[in-house]
């Protein structure tokens, strides 16, 4: 596979269900991919599909968020015809609800299953009810698609933990200013968790670090990027235009999902539990305020950020509540911040890119 | 706690609060004021008084609660009866969002949040909550300073970032008790172990902000009281069933507070059972709230706080009587699950199982339920732009229920407390095809 240019998501689809792979669509944002995995099954997740999104005004408010809406429009413009079901994980109200309406209310005839991680902080019963919350959405798999092989949700795990770590690589590769790739690239690269399979995703990745990483640092101008995830994508050529370069991000997809190490003694769930749960701190799963303040901190300390680019979606209330108090401490911190609200797929206007070029001054001048 | 503080605050219970009520009585007496009724509707519940009273006593005693007594700021779908074990006085900034909403100053607290970065898109209770803790201006007077932060996510997650942030600003401990969302018609054994959990790892916490010591003896003597006062509140709203309805929805909005605010105290239980009483009378006499009753409506979602009056005399006019809701009914729906004999585990299987917890599906058959019970033969779903886990699938719910029911419906878009997302022109525009299509 040529990672620059890696196969579309409908293309991907179309190979793996000629494989024989289920398919599974999979809204935002913290699940257990491996479970999926062990069923042979692909999760294909659904964050921000290209759609006009008219057709879900007959459901949804106008108020709610457009990655809802996008969601939703998919399901109702019958694209999700390969999909043998829809997994909502509990994320926010709204995607709460999208599900529960998905099942209750309109007849897509297809399973739809839910996941509920723990919120924080994590008390004694938080790891023995999420375990119990893997088992049940692991048996529920299982009465789709049958008990997998013996070994096949050890060998998920692995897989998983492999997965997290190159991912892990590549973002240190990306904060110390040694991976040769524009900030399209790199999103392009590490957005093929939401919808590869590790057997082509892990090569990809590892193929992609080994070409682009360099000795030397590259000390470009740099931020880091806060939100939900790495859309629209014309903010990346934008950005790329003016030297600026994401040395790390904050994002609900990506950055906020990165999992540390686990334990390899552990038994394949509770690694699973381990790794979901020690997840950075994200607003989604209600991690105090200060957690997230201190791994954005830190995140611009590894890769000499000077400045954070919120871009957050708009009616996201996760992220909109915490917004007013990271920028505060940020900026008492001499942290440049710059708030930018965006529809999924949206194009960028003149008037944000005025906004973020004046960002970037900013930035350079405080290297200066 | 001081013993300043303390002797201050039973100073006012003893005698500021009375000497305030009995001015206020005797002030109302002066102005000859006794609201008239209009020509469409009943003279007032004679309860209504009792209400002010009682509601009015506790935001003037919340003033000199800090340092007497342990205060708890505390989300309305939040098991309190686990606070009141350890007697902490509790503030609702929900019941407070909704006052300052119904005395139209929604918007300028909202305003005051949103200059501090808070978005216009978030929870409009959130909003002037916030904008009440950073400008210090409320219309109850003032708000007591918490020492403890309490809200359960079965009502919304809204409430957890929201006081994620007020933990942050107030620097004072923050207990969640987090309810997995009942996809599957109520929570499993793993759920109510988790929740049972939690609430016994909140205990210690408790114990060092109140200065308590937990005792099983008092949370079930609170618990019996609790249901009790559920149970009643839930026996007033029965009496609406009634053909005429003795109250309206716009009434009970108002004389839900000691049920959301006072759950687990004596007050709200004696309060309850008065009501109660004075309805049955209005039953038995055939009183209805409205002069004629001419169709029974239900109402979907929180009340728009800053409209109720307007629409109570609009829908009055009209014969159009609201004789239950979604909303009013939450506090009573699963009072039945209360236990003395199984504190712990009965609060987390009624917390969980209330209606903003439960799917959407659940949600359609209990509305089916509703309007068979009450005979309500059409439906006004409020959309509110605060309330996203109240609001998303309100529009299929209006198609299932014409579909399954025959009953007609009108979707408003408005908020629950700030009135800048009410457009006048449009709401009446759709209650007048409302109107009509309930005539024809």
């Amino acid at each position: 596979m040529d990672v620059s240019k890696p196969p579309s998501r409908k293309e991907y689809m179309t190979m793996q269900k000629g494989r024989g792979r289920g398919l599974f669509g999979v809204f935002p944002g913290r699940y257990p991919r491996e479970l999926f995995w062990s069923h042979g099954v692909l999760p294909m997740e659904i964050w921000d599909p290209v759609l006009d999104t008219s057709g879900s005004g007959v459901h949804l408010q106008p108020t709610i968020c457009s990655i809802v809406k996008a969601g939703l429009e998919l399901i109702i413009q019958g694209k999700c015809d390969d999909l043998d079901g829809f997994l909502f994980p509990h994320t926010c109200d709204s995607i709460q609800n999208l599900g529960s309406m998905v099942r209750d209310y309109l007849d897509v005839s297809k399973p739809c299953l839910f996941f509920y991680p723990p919120k924080a902080p994590y008390g004694r019963a938080s790891r023995v009810f999420f375990r119990r919350e893997l088992e049940r959405l692991a048996l529920e798999l299982e009465g789709i698609y049958g008990r997998p092989d013996r070994d096949a949700l050890h060998n998920a795990v692995v897989q998983g933990r492999e997965v997290q770590k190159t991912l892990a690589a590549l973002y240190a590769a990306r904060a110390e200013g040694r991976l040769d790739a524009s900030n399209s690239e790199f999103y392009r690269v590490v957005r093929l968790v939401e919808y590869m399979h590790p057997d082509d995703m892990l090569p990809a990745m590892k193929e992609f670090l080994d070409q682009r990483t360099t000795n030397h640092s590259v000390r470009t101008p740099c931020l880091v990027l806060s939100g939900v995830l790495p859309n629209p994508e014309g903010l990346f050529p934008v950005l790329d235009q003016l030297g600026l370069r994401v040395g790390d991000d904050d994002l609900l997809s990506c950055g906020r999902r990165l999992s540390g190490e686990t334990d390899s003694g552990l038994d394949a769930l509770d690694s699973l539990v381990e790794s979901i749960l020690g997840m950075p701190a994200c607003s989604t799963i209600n991690s105090p305020i200060e957690e997230r303040r201190k791994q954005i901190i830190r995140k611009t300390g590894r890769c000499s950020a000077g400045g954070v680019l919120f871009n957050v979606i708009k009616f996201c209330e996760p992220d909109l509540f915490y917004y007013p108090y990271l920028r505060e401490s940020l900026r008492k911190q001499g942290i440049k911040t710059l708030f930018l609200e965006n529809e999924v797929n949206r194009d960028i206007s003149g008037q944000t890119e005025t906004r973020i070029e004046a960002f970037a001054e900013m930035i350079r001048r405080r290297r200066e | 706690m001081s013993l300043t503080a303390r002797a201050r605050f039973r100073f006012m219970k003893d005698m500021g609060a009375p000497a305030l009520m009995a001015g206020s009585r005797a002030f109302m007496r002066a102005r000859g004021r006794r609201r008239a009724p209009g020509p469409d509707t009943a003279p007032p519940l004679a309860c209504g008084r009792r209400l002010r009273e009682i509601m009015t006593r506790h935001y003037f005693l919340s003033r000199y609660a800090k340092g007497a007594a342990p205060v708890a700021w505390v989300t309305s779908g939040a098991p309190v009866e686990l606070l009141r074990a350890f007697g902490f006085y509790t503030v609702y900034p929900e019941n407070h969002g909704a006052l300052c909403g119904a005395k139209g100053v929604g918007a300028r607290l909202c305003s005051v949040a949103e200059r501090n970065g808070y978005s216009q898109d978030l929870c409009s209770y959130a909003r002037i909550d916030l904008g009440v803790a950073l400008s210090g201006n409320s219309p109850a007077g003032k708000l007591p300073r918490p020492d403890l932060l309490f809200a359960s996510n079965n009502i919304c997650q809204t409430v957890a970032y929201w006081y994620t942030v007020l933990a942050e600003q107030w620097g004072v401990p923050f207990l969640l008790f987090d309810t997995p969302f009942n996809h599957a018609g109520g929570p499993s054994g793993a759920d109510i172990a988790y929740m049972t959990s939690q609430l016994e790892d909140m205990l210690p916490t408790l114990e060092r902000v109140s200065g308590c010591k937990f005792r099983m003896k008092a949370l079930e003597a609170v618990l019996d009281l609790s249901k009790e006062t559920a149970e009643t509140w839930g026996a007033v709203l029965g009496t609406m069933k009634a053909v005429p309805s003795p109250m309206t929805i716009f009434e009970a909005f108002v004389h839900l507070a000691p049920v959301v605010s006072l759950r687990g105290l004596p007050v709200a239980l004696e309060y309850y059972r008065v009501l109660f009483e004075e309805l049955n009378q209005r039953v038995a006499r055939g009183q209805g709230a409205l002069r004629e009753e001419r169709k029974r409506l239900m109402w979907d979602n929180i009340a728009v706080w800053y409209k109720v009056r307007d629409f109570s005399t609009l829908f009055a006019e009209r014969g159009m009587s609201f004789v239950t809701a979604t909303y009013t009914n939450a506090w009573a729906e699963t009072a039945s699950d209360m236990d003395a004999g199984r504190p712990l585990e009965s609060i987390a299987r009624t917390y969980s199982r209330v209606i903003l917890n439960n799917s959407l599906g659940d949600r359609l058959r209990l509305m089916e339920q509703l309007i068979r019970d009450y005979r309500v033969e059409g439906l006004v779903i409020h959309s509110a732009r605060s309330c996203k886990p109240y609001s998303v699938g309100q529009y299929d719910l209006k198609r299932l229920l014409l579909e399954r029911l025959g009953v007609p419906s009108v979707v408003i878009e408005a908020d629950i407390a700030d009135e800048r997302a009410y457009s006048e022109q449009q709401t009446r525009t759709r209650l007048e095809a409302f109107f009509e299509a309930l005539e024809s």
